[in-house]
């Protein structure tokens, strides 16, 4: 690891001053400190940013509860109430990492981690993300790799809270220019599909400080299938949440994970879902909808049938 | 020929590991773990071409920076390297991060070369020679006996397949390296290794020492697998460094490093045409096979053993049979043995061959086995396996589980030597206030060496393992052999039994004591006086033998949806003699299973054919068993006194891969045939995965 300096901020107004034009906010530090480890990232300084209580909350609400930042994953998954609440959210933090991982890593940091791509992540090779002039995995193993991409990059986005805000439509509040913005979690991740060097749409400086979650949606579920059965990366995740009436899915939003470099969410399979039976033929054409246009690569056609059917079991879960 | 007691007191009990306490509370010094004064931390520069022309390296600039004390370059004058890792150069300096600075600042002049690390792309003529002298792929070596293009026509039943697997690499929890301090007295170096007495001779040889000046010590190390019998580069660079530097230097290689330039087990592309007569015997075997053992394709690999040849048709007798074999070199680190160096593969590919068999003759894959099968022993283990596994009730027609989830068995088997070395000596010290000190010049790998000589000690002397102080991992201790081949429990267990023997006979002869044992034991000691009594001996005939089997059952789901395959339970039948300590067996059992697990559905080091590199050198992409993974694991030793210790730790990995595959192909109806056995594989298997055009490679 190369020297950098540490500083530690008790506030977002100088956290945001103390990291200067080259650092980066430290929190759970799973991902940046591999990064500097295999010398992938630059640092001239670190800002340590956990002690800024203010992001450390879990604030239930009638309508939203929000979650700050710095909540641990590990907190995610043990609170009693958001896993009645949010069962989908849940379920994403529990497969993160190993529980030791779970211990240390932040909501903000699941958010914003980048690529797991092998390429990005190898010392010695400079690949298009890394602004080289190619993407390898496109003729390279590509087994991890995506099924949709709006550039030549095609790393997945790999957070699987991501994915389970998306389906359960949160908005990312973050700290911009001296205020305080709201995101989807669209707009979270829009600049990723576009650009290449991109892992999400945050800009240096960007600190994320909470997101929102509605609480419209009473049902939700996430699953994932990996290769291993614990402390594993997901091959394709699968978010759902929706509004259960008479059987009948209102508000639905589903969303996959690791087949693009942004949460994957088609319009047109959130509306047809709209005021459907919850039953496996209509979870079937969903997937079809959310499927349809994927371009699979050499090595990762297998996560189209196991998209369907992670598709099929996400949605038909939200009725358990 | 000496014979254990037929009444024993301590051996065949369940003795815990002595030095357990010791390894969990961290007490337990591992060659890392060594603190001396004016330690340096030692780090490797490696090629970052696979295959180039090194014509300059500089050290210069490493030299001046802060904190350096010492850098070497691995070979002096122009040379090629032949993969991404190859070590060209060190440094000793004060810190980590001073090293990686050096690191980045010696020069390194290199013409790159045309490289290819793909087996399929290594065969073919045109592709870059990884040795110039030689094509990459040699003519297969050819065996034939009978008459094999005659047999077919008297078969009932015929089946062809292509079974592969891939390069995994050995990672033991403790990375390869050591401590080494170079004094004018000689070298002391603390190595992680299976073989003090060969790493020793290694250092000697290759800094020009007396072996005589240099002294190996290994107290605790943690894995090797078939990786760690030489000093390997590291090791002399860390000598060489010490030397430089005037200071001991600390080199462990990092988790990246494992991956590239300390071995691996080979790949295999199998293909097999198998055929038998109706009754089920075999009849007529017709096998070729390439893999890559890297860069030691074609050339001897470090340690031997590590080549990529398999002894085929395993445990069968085919009496009409073909076998061509060869090796393809790539651009990639060589082979090393790994645990059971070609059985675990030929396990696979046979044993597929063999549940494919049985499906065509329409017989119960475990009663093809028995008629086909040599080995007595191996024939009762499948009996007693069967019914403790309940195969006749789990067992069904391939396919025919209901629902996405399906259910499958499967079974395959081991063989094995795993006799002992008759070089083995040692000694046993009792001392007058009664305690014994056993001296042992062997290592231990993990299996639990301490414990077999404490046990051993024991009985001989009638005191209680807790009373043996065992001293292993020395060079300075009468030497034994190297830990591979399972050769090390009857190895020690035979010399431990002389030591002490001769030690009690001149005990009591010394002190009039007509039997010194048990109770009697404190007072005979001190009438020692004040000398200690020290005693030597060696490997005793009678005490060991070798040839074990072993039986492997394993019970899978697969969800057929997601590809996703679930070990539920793995019953292990295996026999390995006289059974020293029914809980460090167990643990070996434990250990071979998981490893099997690893291999069957996990591991795979994987190699970019446009840069060379390794893309997946760590835990997070080469993938191991976690707990999770890790199913119920039922044991069943066969335990035979008569037949001595013999050796179990790699036979117990030999089958575990086999069965899954068997059973995955049991469970589904179709077969996937190549490990790891990943979701994707298996999606592919059913049919499931759209085909798309072919990349343009």
């Amino acid at each position: 690891m190369r020297p950098f300096e540490y500083v530690t901020a008790t506030s977002i107004e100088t956290a945001r001053q103390l990291l200067g034009a080259n650092g980066h906010y430290l929190a759970g530090g799973n991902d940046l400190l591999g990064r500097l480890k295999d010398d992938i990232t630059e640092a001239v300084r670190l800002v340590n940013i956990k002690g800024i209580g203010a992001l450390r909350h879990i604030e239930p609400g009638p309508d939203r509860w929000q979650i700050g930042a710095l909540v641990t994953i590990a907190e995610i998954e043990d609170h009693a109430e958001l896993r009645k609440i949010f069962p989908g959210l849940q379920q994403a933090a529990a497969e993160v990492g190993s529980q030791q991982i779970r211990n240390v890593a932040t909501l903000g940091g699941n958010l914003a981690q980048h690529s797991r791509c092998w390429y990005y992540r190898h010392r010695d090779i400079q690949c298009l993300k890394k602004r080289g002039r190619i993407c390898y995995a496109l003729e390279g193993d590509n087994r991890y790799h995506a099924l949709f991409t709006g550039n030549v990059c095609i790393s997945p986005v790999v957070s699987n809270l991501a994915i389970a805000l998306t389906a359960l439509d949160a908005t990312a509040v973050i700290w911009r220019d001296g205020q305080e913005r709201r995101l989807t979690m669209a707009e979270l991740y829009e600049l990723a599909w576009d650009n290449p060097t991109a892992h999400h749409s945050l800009r240096p400086g960007d600190l994320l400080l909470r997101v929102e979650i509605p609480t419209k949606r009473p049902r939700s579920a996430y699953l994932q299938v990996s290769e291993k059965h614990s402390f594993d990366w997901a091959l394709v995740s699968c978010a759902a949440a929706a509004r259960l009436e008479n059987g009948r899915i209102y508000d639905a939003r589903v969303a996959l994970g690791c087949i693009s470099p942004v949460p994957h969410q088609v319009a047109a399979a959130n509306q047809f879902l709209e005021g459907k039976p919850l039953e496996r033929d209509v979870a079937e054409k969903a997937a079809d909808l959310l499927l349809t246009g994927a371009e699979p690569h050499e090595h990762n056609a297998y996560k189209i049938p196991m998209a369907r059917a992670l598709i099929r079991r996400t949605l038909l879960q939200l009725g358990t | 020929m000496a014979e254990w007691p037929t009444q024993p007191k301590v051996l065949g009990t369940r003795v815990p590991r002595v030095d357990g306490p010791a390894k969990v509370s961290g007490q337990a010094r591992y060659s890392s773990d060594i603190q001396l004064p004016g330690l340096l931390i030692g780090m490797i520069l490696r090629s970052r071409w696979p295959a180039a022309r090194i014509l300059r390296i500089n050290l210069d600039k490493a030299r001046k920076m802060p904190g350096i004390k010492a850098a070497v370059a691995v070979q002096e004058g122009p040379r090629i390297v032949r993969f991404y890792g190859e070590e060209l150069a060190a440094v000793a300096g004060v810190s980590r991060e001073a090293c990686e600075d050096a690191l980045r600042v010696i020069e390194v002049e290199a013409e790159p070369l045309p490289f290819v690390v793909r087996e399929e792309d290594a065969k073919k003529p045109d592709a870059p020679r990884v040795w110039e002298q030689a094509p990459n792929m040699p003519p297969p070596r050819v065996q034939e006996t009978g008459n094999v293009d005659a047999a077919w026509a008297e078969c009932a039943a015929i089946v062809e397949g292509f079974y592969t697997t891939s390069v995994q690499l050995h990672h033991p929890m403790e990375p390869h390296g050591g401590t080494a301090h170079w004094t004018e007295e000689g070298l002391t170096a603390w190595i992680s290794t299976q073989g003090i007495a060969s790493v020793r001779d290694g250092l000697a040889g290759a800094l020009r020492l007396e072996q005589s000046k240099v002294r190996v010590i290994t107290e605790y190390m943690g894995g090797g697998f078939g990786s760690k019998f030489g000093p390997g580069v590291e090791g002399i660079l860390a000598a060489r460094l010490s030397r430089e530097a005037g200071a001991p230097v600390r080199l462990m290689l990092s988790r990246f490093e494992e991956s590239l330039a300390v071995g691996n087990r080979p790949s295999s592309f199998q293909r097999i045409k198998l055929g038998a007569k109706a009754d089920g015997t075999l009849h007529v075997f017709d096998y070729e096979n390439y893999g890559t053992a890297g860069i030691g394709a074609g050339q001897a690999t470090e340690g031997g053993g590590g080549g990529a040849d398999l002894p085929m048709p395993y445990i069968y007798q085919v009496p009409n049979r073909r076998i061509k074999q060869t090796a393809v070199a790539v651009n990639a680190g060589s082979a090393r043995p790994f645990r059971a160096p070609g059985h675990p593969v030929a396990s696979f590919g046979m044993e597929s061959a063999m549940d494919e068999l049985a499906v065509k003759l329409g017989m119960d894959p475990l009663e093809l086995r028995i008629k086909n099968d040599p080995f007595e022993i191996r024939r009762r283990e499948y009996k007693i396996g069967a019914e403790r596994f309940g195969w006749k009730e789990k067992y069904r027609k391939p396919g025919t589980s209901p629902g996405p989830v399906k259910v499958g068995v499967g079974v395959a088997s081991a063989t094995w030597g795993g006799g002992g070395s008759r070089n083995t000596r040692g000694e046993v010290q009792i001392n007058p206030d009664g305690t014994v000190e056993v001296r042992l010049g062997v290592q231990d790998i993990g299996t639990g060496t301490r414990t077999v000589a404490a046990v051993v000690a024991a009985e001989v002397l009638g005191l209680k393992p807790e009373q043996i102080h065992v001293k292993i991992g020395d060079t300075l201790y009468p030497l034994g052999p190297g830990s591979g081949g399972s050769v090390t429990a009857p190895s020690v267990a035979p010399t431990v039994f002389d030591v002490c023997t001769r030690a009690l006979e001149e005990l009591q002869k010394q002190t009039g004591v007509s039997d010194a044992r048990g109770d009697n034991w404190k007072t005979a000691c001190k009438k020692l006086g004040v000398n200690p009594l020290t005693v030597q001996g060696r490997w005793r005939e009678g005490l060991s033998s070798s040839g074990v089997g072993g039986v492997q059952f394993a019970e899978v789901a697969v969800d057929t949806e997601t590809g996703l395959v679930t070990v539920k339970k793995i019953l292990v039948v295996q026999d390995c003699g006289l059974v020293v300590d029914p809980l460090t067996a167990e643990s070996q059992v434990n250990g071979g299973v998981i490893m099997g697990i690893g291999m069957a559905l996990y591991e795979e080091r994987v190699m970019d054919w446009q840069t060379g590199l390794v893309l997946n050198p760590n835990y997070e992409t080469y993938k191991l068993p976690s707990i999770a993974d890790v199913p119920e694991i039922d044991i069943i030793l066969l335990n035979m006194p008569e037949r001595g210790v013999i050796g179990l730790g790699e036979p117990v990995h030999i089958p575990t891969a086999a069965a899954i595959a068997n059973a995955v192909a049991n469970a589904i109806g179709v077969r996937v045939p190549s490990l790891p056995i990943t979701p994707r594989k298996v999606l592919t298997a059913l049919g499931q995965v759209p085909v798309r055009r072919s990349s343009a490679t």
